[in-house]
């Protein structure tokens, strides 16, 4: 395991991002990772938000196309997070929050998957999913954002 | 071109647009006039948010001339202390103001004139500390007799974020989540305003407006910590003077889903409003994903 991970890292293109020290390398990935992640994280909470009876005068049936964006901004965060792993991955592979964070990460998938069918497509009432999916996005959010602390701290 | 002139260009700002936005206030007390009372609240909002750039610069600016022999370092403390206590009550009455725009129906707040009266005082305090700098004929009794008494809520914040290593890491997660807040909500009612959303009002969507509003003040608190224990990491990057144009921009731009929700009743209203809305859309969306850019490419990009 620890060697296929060596190897990603030392890979032309785990080398390229991490050691070309240009704009439209690692720091435009970081960029389309963040964008990707607010827009994931941003439309879901907005859309929890509705779920848990704020702005209750939208009607849900108006917001079933906005799962489309959501998903291409996963799309966009998951590429974008596999090119950065790739960049360091003994590194992040060795530190707990990563770890911490993909598990969040899933159960926020999981949630923004599940507020769909069974509460735009289904006629479950959706507040504790959203409550659930919000909770989600934020330890998965404070996980990601914290990894490069943690990874100091660790060493 | 820098940062110290656009220090002096937007450094009157803040006083002399919160007195015109106090004088409308109190002219729609006693016409009873609802829409110069809107006005008000425009002003204070907007002015605001021109307060936080008038801030920074200011640092930018102090940056610039400390290498002055002659440069009263005790008056430029006492000017910048001053300055924060004035910025804080002046951007919540700006929040309060345009909470007041947001519910529109008759919510006047008292606090909005209470405040501002407030930040209007303690700003024409902190420019006339300022004027002191350079103008040592104004100079009275010398700055240090205003520096005890009052407190200084720039330098608490800096040692706030310097003695706790927990801070900054806690204010970063914190600036992710305002972040995520501030644009997906945005994105939602730029995506409606756009016509990619339909069967649904602006006036329906433009509810979930305050989550935008709370993401962006949770961003100015943190980002002013961020700013106040490393001001030359900021005032020294051109991408930071981006960013903070760009929220500018941003933040103005809020107002026109706030203000115009209402649907229009003729056809040639509607279109027109159609076409209104889909440029504010794209606008918006380019200002806010251009913050998100600058704000990531700030450690690669600008630095001296």
């Amino acid at each position: 395991m620890t060697s296929v991970l060596a190897q990603l890292e030392q890979s032309g293109l785990a080398t390229w991002i991490r050691e070309s020290g240009v704009l439209y390398g690692y720091p435009l990935i970081l960029f389309f990772h963040t964008l990707g992640l607010s827009t994931v994280v941003g439309l879901s909470a907005a859309i929890d938000l509705r779920l848990l009876g704020v702005a209750s005068t939208i009607p849900l049936a108006s917001l079933d196309k906005v799962f489309r964006l959501v998903w291409a901004g996963f799309a966009l965060t998951a590429a974008t997070g596999a090119l950065l792993f790739i960049a360091d991955a003994t590194k992040h592979a060795s530190n707990p929050a990563f770890f911490v964070k993909l598990a969040f990460v899933g159960g926020g998938v999981a949630t923004v998957a599940l507020v769909r069918r069974r509460v735009f497509h289904g006629q479950q009432h959706g507040a504790f999913l959203a409550a659930a999916s919000l909770a989600c996005w934020l330890v998965a959010l404070s996980a990601g954002r914290l990894m490069a602390y943690v990874s100091e701290f660790i060493s | 071109m820098n940062l110290a002139h656009l220090h002096l260009l937007l450094n009157h700002v803040p006083t002399i647009g919160f007195g015109f936005g106090i004088g409308l206030l109190a002219a729609s007390l006693v016409r009873d006039s609802e829409d110069l009372r809107r006005a008000s609240y425009v002003v204070f909002f907007g002015v605001a948010l021109v307060a936080i750039p008038a801030y920074l610069s200011g640092k930018a600016a102090h940056y610039i001339l400390q290498t002055e022999p002659d440069l009263a370092q005790d008056v430029v403390t006492a000017h910048q202390n001053a300055a924060m206590l004035a910025l804080i009550p002046m951007e919540i009455a700006g929040f309060m103001g345009w909470l007041a725009l947001w519910r529109f129906r008759r919510w006047h707040p008292p606090a909005v004139l209470v405040l501002s009266i407030v930040a209007v005082a303690l700003m024409a305090r902190a420019a006339n500390i300022g004027g002191q700098i350079r103008h040592p004929e104004i100079l009275g009794a010398g700055a240090f007799a205003y520096a005890p008494p009052w407190p200084s809520p720039a330098a608490m914040g800096a040692a706030f974020v310097l003695d706790n290593p927990w801070v900054w890491p806690i204010c970063e997660v914190l600036h992710f989540v305002g972040l995520c807040l501030l644009f997906g909500v945005t994105l939602l009612v730029d995506l409606q305003m756009a016509g990619f959303i339909n069967g649904v009002p602006l006036a329906a969507v433009n509810r979930l407006l305050p989550w935008a509003m709370a993401g962006l003040g949770i961003n100015i608190i943190t980002g002013m910590l961020f700013f106040l224990a490393a001001p030359e990491q900021y005032t020294q990057n051109s991408a930071f003077t981006w960013k903070m144009g760009l929220v500018l921009l941003g933040g103005l731009s809020l107002l026109y889903p706030t203000m115009f929700d209402q649907e229009q009743a003729s056809t040639f209203d509607m279109l027109h409003a159609a076409s209104t809305r889909k440029l504010i859309a794209a606008c918006s969306l380019v200002i806010w994903i251009g913050v998100i850019f600058f704000g990531r490419f700030l450690p690669y990009l600008g630095m001296e």
